[in-house]
């Protein structure tokens, strides 16, 4: 059963695991992909995470010159091939969203690639792995379906899916509590 | 000027309407160069190595290959950019360096360890030595004479380059230079293959026909060359003819094989030189400033660039907020998408992201 990432950005406690979780993935260079943002730093504590979302038509990968970002078969779009990233950071420029990383001493983009070694095989990412507040999960279309169907916004507020976000994303992003003014239990 | 500009169009076309396709007229050319550079080494092809004649076959197999991959390439949008950009910067003072760096000595992958580079340095420079020998002799661009009074000829594409003593450490390394490419090559697979055992890091997105069947095959051609000499030394030649078949069938398979998986990094990689010059040359120029914050991020012309190549594939990132995403840093335009998402415009918070980074 194809699984896909899903995030509930309002859970997001913070916590950064999933930063942590990352580092830890075969491949990852003890470096992680990933974001965690405050939303209003000054005035509150709410986070929510930011990362890759697997563009259908990836910027990055048009950028590129080198071809140096594969699209895998899932649909997960690949970090950098090491001996074919030529340093232009092109991609980076690209990405709607900011999102690959480069380093300069390396000479190398690196980005989150879904742990393709995991997810390949159905196994959940890191980061959908280790996140304690179900911010971040691992869930097959109907389960997603069935999520949003249970978050219904009739107020024009769902700007976390298409047409909102710059194009057609295989992870998919939901947004359900704040937007409507309920509280969520978990 | 208008006029003169059409007509060089007109009768660039028309040259090249004369061949089906770039392809078929860069194969022509090519071959076209190789007989001639043949025809001057071999003085008028007195001095062909038949022995060698499946290297040969080898040779214009790869050039077919490797321009039907290129070509394609070349066409993309941003390669075709790079490239041409490339070719104009790249007289500047740092591009022998830069060069140097990025072509010969591998700075960068040091930096990714020093396992990675030694790794590298073997195969990579053990590869182009062994080429180096090889294809000069495959297609007679270099030969060997034997006077009489113990002493060898080097003949370069005709000329007689040296002189030197056939018991001698010159005549030793040449005799020689495939047996030491062969074992820096082996010692650099043998690395490249332990990593892959013992290093979980190096696990990862590994695809046979990817990635091991090129270390499989550069192995293959050092042993089997490493055996040739073995059976000259240690056993009389025995066999030597079947194994010389052998070898020459691992070495014809690999240039096959080479513009299509791992190793189409080799012809590819001097654009990173071009890149760098891109980089170094137009972040002189001018920079762009983020739309949001102000910083300083990237050259204008890479930021216009990126936005044409994009446009090129109808990918536009133009925001009602009146600017391209494309101008905002980095960190602006991770901060704008939760701005998005949470409808609270978080980009324009004065307050410095928080540490991205997991190892604090
Ligand atoms: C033009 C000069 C060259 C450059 C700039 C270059 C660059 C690179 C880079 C950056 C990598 C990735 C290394 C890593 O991150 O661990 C790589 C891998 C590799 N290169 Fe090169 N390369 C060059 C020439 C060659 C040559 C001549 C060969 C010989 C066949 C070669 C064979 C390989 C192989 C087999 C790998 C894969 C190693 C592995 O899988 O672990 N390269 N190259
Ligand atoms: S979100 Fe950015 S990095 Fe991820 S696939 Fe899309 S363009 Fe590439
Ligand atoms: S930095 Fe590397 S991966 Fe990114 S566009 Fe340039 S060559 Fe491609």
């Amino acid at each position: 059963m194809k699984k896909r990432l899903y995030l509930e950005l309002e859970n997001c406690i913070g916590c950064r695991s999933c930063l942590a979780a990352c580092t830890q993935c075969g491949g990852h260079e003890e470096r992680n992909r990933n974001y965690v943002y405050d939303v209003n730093p000054l005035v509150n504590r709410q986070t929510m995470p930011l990362m890759c979302l697997h563009c259908v038509n990836p910027a990055c990968a048009r950028s590129c010159p080198a071809q140096a970002i594969q699209i895998h078969e899932t649909g997960a779009v690949l970090s950098a091939l090491v001996e074919k990233c030529i340093g232009c950071q092109n991609c980076t420029i690209a990405c709607p969203y900011g999102i690959p990383k480069f380093d300069t001493e390396q000479n190398l983009m690196y980005k989150c690639d879904l742990c393709i070694d995991r997810s390949k095989d159905g196994i959940p990412p890191m980061c959908a792995s280790v996140c304690p507040t179900n911010t971040l999960q691992w869930l097959t279309d109907e389960e997603i379906e069935a999520k949003q169907k249970q978050f219904n916004l009739d107020n024009g507020k769902w700007v976390t899916s298409m047409p909102y976000l710059e194009g057609e994303t295989n992870v998919k992003v939901n947004l359900p509590g704040i937007l409507q003014g309920v509280t969520k239990l978990f | 000027m208008q006029a003169n500009t059409s007509t060089t169009k007109k009768t660039e076309s028309s040259v090249n309407d004369a061949f089906a396709s770039h392809f078929a007229k860069s194969m022509f050319l090519s071959i076209v160069g190789l007989l001639i550079l043949t025809f001057i080494g071999t003085r008028m092809f007195t001095h062909v190595d038949l022995n060698l004649y499946g290297y040969m076959v080898g040779t214009i197999v790869f050039i077919g290959g490797f321009f039907y991959r290129f070509i394609a390439w070349g066409e993309r949008p941003p390669t075709k950019l790079f490239i041409k950009k490339g070719l104009k910067l790249l007289f500047r003072k740092s591009t022998p360096k830069t060069a140097v760096n990025h072509l010969a000595i591998f700075d960068f992958i040091r930096n990714r360890g020093v396992y990675r580079w030694v790794q590298h340095i073997l195969i990579g420079w053990g590869c182009v030595l062994a080429c180096l020998v090889t294809f000069p002799l495959v297609f007679s661009w270099m030969y060997f004479t034997m006077e009489d009074n113990g002493y060898y000829t080097i003949v370069l594409f005709g000329m007689n380059i040296m002189n030197v003593k056939a018991d001698g450490i010159i005549a030793w390394l040449s005799y020689n230079a495939l047996n030491i490419a062969a074992i820096m090559v082996t010692a650099g697979v043998c690395m490249a293959l332990y990593r892959r055992l013992k290093n979980m890091q190096a696990r990862a997105e590994q695809k046979f026909i990817y990635d091991f069947l090129p270390l499989y095959l550069l192995l293959f051609i050092s042993i089997t060359g490493l055996l040739l000499t073995v059976q000259n030394v240690f056993l009389h030649g025995w066999m030597q003819p079947q194994m010389s078949l052998i070898h020459q069938f691992s070495v014809i398979v690999t240039l096959i094989y080479l513009p299509f998986g791992k190793l189409a990094h080799i012809p590819f990689r001097p654009v990173s030189v071009f890149a760098r010059n891109y980089r170094e040359h137009y972040g002189e120029q001018h920079m762009k400033e983020c739309k949001v914050c102000g910083d300083q991020f990237v050259s204008v012309e890479q930021s216009n660039d990126v936005i044409q190549v994009l446009g090129v594939n109808e990918i536009d990132f133009n925001m009602n907020d009146g600017f391209n995403l494309a101008e905002l840093c980095l960190p602006c335009r991770r901060k704008y998408r939760i701005a998005k998402f949470s409808g609270f415009a978080t980009h324009q918070v004065k307050v410095k992201e928080a540490n991205q980074n997991a190892n604090g």
